[in-house]
């Protein structure tokens, strides 16, 4: 080992470092300004919303509960806004506003409201999104609207995860899935 | 873009006298040269180490530290970067670049490979630990329901399968354990390190957070593993195979020099283009039902032509037994040539050479090719029986024609060690009395590698500077 080269890599090292450093520090500021965005709940409309916050991973089986409640296994909340009987169109949702169960994770508790229109999924709203930290706030904002034009396109709740936001996307898309078993 | 072709200057044409680098200014400015790459290398190395670091600082991960689940979890994320960034390095190293063996020699390089393998495999495990103890610390549940947590995300069953590979690979791989394993069994389990590599890829992509969609981070990760993995493609395969087949390299003949020692006569076309000069080894896989899944590394033992090379190869294992038993018209696949033991390595004026067994191959080759004036060059050939001084004939004959001093030490070592006979050494016999200008020397060492330890040894005790010291190791 020669000087020149522990001496460059020290150098190298340091400045690689240091510039990533500085990127951080940019990039958590930016954060402290905007995490408190999204997390507003304006509370469910029409739903029961037990929101049960329960296993990470009790993927909500998506059996076709018409309206009977009781049956499925699914966290409680069976669908009871006022559209129970006029399941319309292809996909078979009734048109209302429906809350999903709320599903905590490590990194803090996931809950979105799915709005059906013509029977059709047109909107996903993220009442709550993982908070736990500034990282966690940082990936779920991100994650979040990929999931939400994912779903849009998908019509329903079998879509890919984001990449590096598995807690967030598994957790939302099973609040959804919950949100949508109670429109179906 | 005009390029004006270079011409001589016109005051150097009308006569005036320009000093000539003389050869030794030549090698001094070569190997100033290849000193500054190397340099550069181990710099590049750490920097991209120091770059996997940053990647997670630049997502502002050190936030998270508040808490000191946090900061063992920001611990666990470093080394799981740093880790395979490594590895990747590792990847590369192995790849047997051309370019990398010009500049640090493919030897040296899997020295490093070697060297890397635990540090790498560490971080690796500690990765996998502080992330189950941090996550576990967060979440304030035990490590038990921690693991079935991680095992149940998605990837995660791939990535503990990758560990698991990635410790047998380098347990098989250390050198106390490697020597009681026969070579195909520590080979086999070698190859499961491509395996090892690729089922660590996607929980990284889809786990990891600091290297989520989107991000540059990710981009940056994805394209350094299109390199490492791309570099084995291109140069351990693809490269290989095109080239055998242009150059149809065939088995001529074999033909048996002394009762365990063959030279491999190969035949195949435009060889010249190859650029191999005597010294230089292959990696030479014989195409025969027996032999295609193992490579041997084995030097040139005669400077090649436009239409033949020659190895000369000592059998020492099943391995060498079964290359030696192949059929006139196997087909050869090569990969080479590689190797600083050649006339290009050289620094300074005078040559001395010393060589003991098989070593003596690529001492010959490098005698026929180099460019060597009378008396420039002293050789010492060692062997522990007369009889087995295979190409000692040609040897001499070849010092004869081009005015090269050759010694031979034959017998027994000393009891105590030692790289003389035993003979030699009572006799007085030194590292120096043999090259009497060795200060003026580069001191070629080729043979096994425990006694080429010895002669380095006694060649730094003699105040041989490092740079004029060329070894070549064969071990795998």
């Amino acid at each position: 080992m020669r000087t020149r080269a522990i001496l460059g890599s020290a150098l190298a090292a340091f400045t690689v470092l240091g510039v990533g450093y500085e990127v951080g520090q940019a990039a958590t500021a930016v954060d402290a300004t905007s995490a408190t965005g999204a997390t507003d709940a304006t509370s469910a409309t029409g739903s029961s919303g037990s929101s049960s916050g329960s296993t990470t991973n009790s993927d909500q089986t998506s059996s076709s509960s018409s309206g009977s409640s009781g049956s499925s296994g699914s966290s409680g909340s069976t669908g009871s806004s006022s559209s129970t009987g006029t399941t319309s169109s292809s996909s078979g949702y009734a048109d209302g506003t429906y809350t999903g169960s709320s599903v905590s994770t490590r990194f803090g508790n996931v809950q979105v409201q799915v709005t059906i229109s013509g029977g059709q999924i047109t909107d996903v709203a993220a009442l709550q999104l993982t908070d736990h930290d500034g990282r966690s706030v940082q990936i779920s904002n991100r994650a979040a609207p990929i999931l939400r034009e994912e779903v849009l396109s998908a019509q329903s709740a079998s879509v890919q995860m984001v990449g590096g936001a598995t807690y967030t996307s598994q957790a939302y898309l099973s609040s959804l899935q919950s949100a949508l078993d109670q429109a179906s | 873009m005009t390029a004006t072709l270079p011409r001589t200057a016109p005051a150097e044409a009308a006569g005036t006298r320009r000093s000539v680098p003389t050869v030794g200014e030549d090698r001094l400015r070569r190997l100033r040269r290849r000193r500054f790459l190397a340099d550069l290398l181990v710099i590049a190395f750490w920097a991209s180490g120091a770059v996997a670091a940053a990647l997670y600082l630049a997502t502002g991960g050190l936030a998270d530290w508040a808490t000191a689940g946090g900061a063992v979890t920001g611990l666990g994320i470093l080394a799981g970067l740093v880790g395979s960034d490594f590895v990747l390095a590792m990847l590369v190293l192995a790849a047997r670049i051309p370019a990398l063996d010009r500049t640090i020699g493919h030897d040296r390089a899997m020295a490093v490979h070697r060297r890397l393998g635990k540090p790498a495999l560490y971080l690796l495990l500690a990765h996998g630990a502080l992330l189950l103890v941090g996550y576990a610390m967060t979440a304030g549940i035990d490590l038990g329901a921690q693991l079935v947590q991680l095992w149940e995300l998605p990837d995660m069953p791939l990535a503990f399968l990758s560990i698991g590979l990635f410790v047998a690979v380098v347990v098989t791989s250390l050198v106390a354990v490697r020597r009681k394993l026969p070579y195909e069994f520590w080979y086999g389990i070698h190859l499961l390190s491509y395996a090892a590599v690729l089922t660590a890829i996607p929980h990284q992509l889809s786990v990891g957070g600091v290297l989520a969609d989107g991000t540059p981070q990710r981009a940056y990760w994805i394209a350094l593993y299109v390199v490492a993995i791309g570099a084995i493609v291109v140069f351990r395969i693809a490269q290989p195979l095109i080239r055998s087949l242009r150059h149809d390299l065939r088995v001529e003949r074999v033909e048996w020099i002394a009762p365990d020692v063959a030279s491999l006569y190969l035949r195949g076309r435009r060889l010249d283009l190859l650029g191999a000069s005597g010294g230089q080894y292959f990696y030479w896989r014989l195409w025969s039902r027996r032999t295609w899944w193992h490579a041997h590394p084995i030097s040139l033992s005669a400077e090649p032509t436009g239409t033949h090379a020659r190895i000369t190869v000592r059998v020492l294992g099943s391995g060498t037994q079964r290359i030696t038993s192949v059929r006139p018209g196997t087909r050869v696949i090569f990969s080479g040539p590689f190797g600083l033991f050649t006339d290009a390595a050289r620094t300074s004026p005078r040559l001395a050479i010393v060589a003991a067994g098989i070593g003596v191959t690529p001492v010959r080759a490098l005698l026929e090719s180099g460019d060597l004036a009378p008396g420039e060059a002293t050789v010492l050939v060692r062997n522990s029986q007369g009889e087995e001084g295979f190409l000692v004939p040609e040897l001499r004959e070849l010092a004869a024609r081009r005015g090269v001093q050759l010694y031979r030490s034959t017998g027994p070592r000393p009891a105590g060690g030692g790289w003389m006979s035993a003979e030699d050494a009572a006799r007085g016999v030194t590292l120096e009395s043999v090259f009497p200008e060795l200060d003026r020397s580069d001191l070629y060492v080729c043979g096994p590698q425990a006694w080429t330890d010895e002669v380095v040894a006694a060649a730094r005790a003699a105040g041989v500077h490092e740079d004029r010291i060329h070894t070549e190791r064969f071990d795998w």
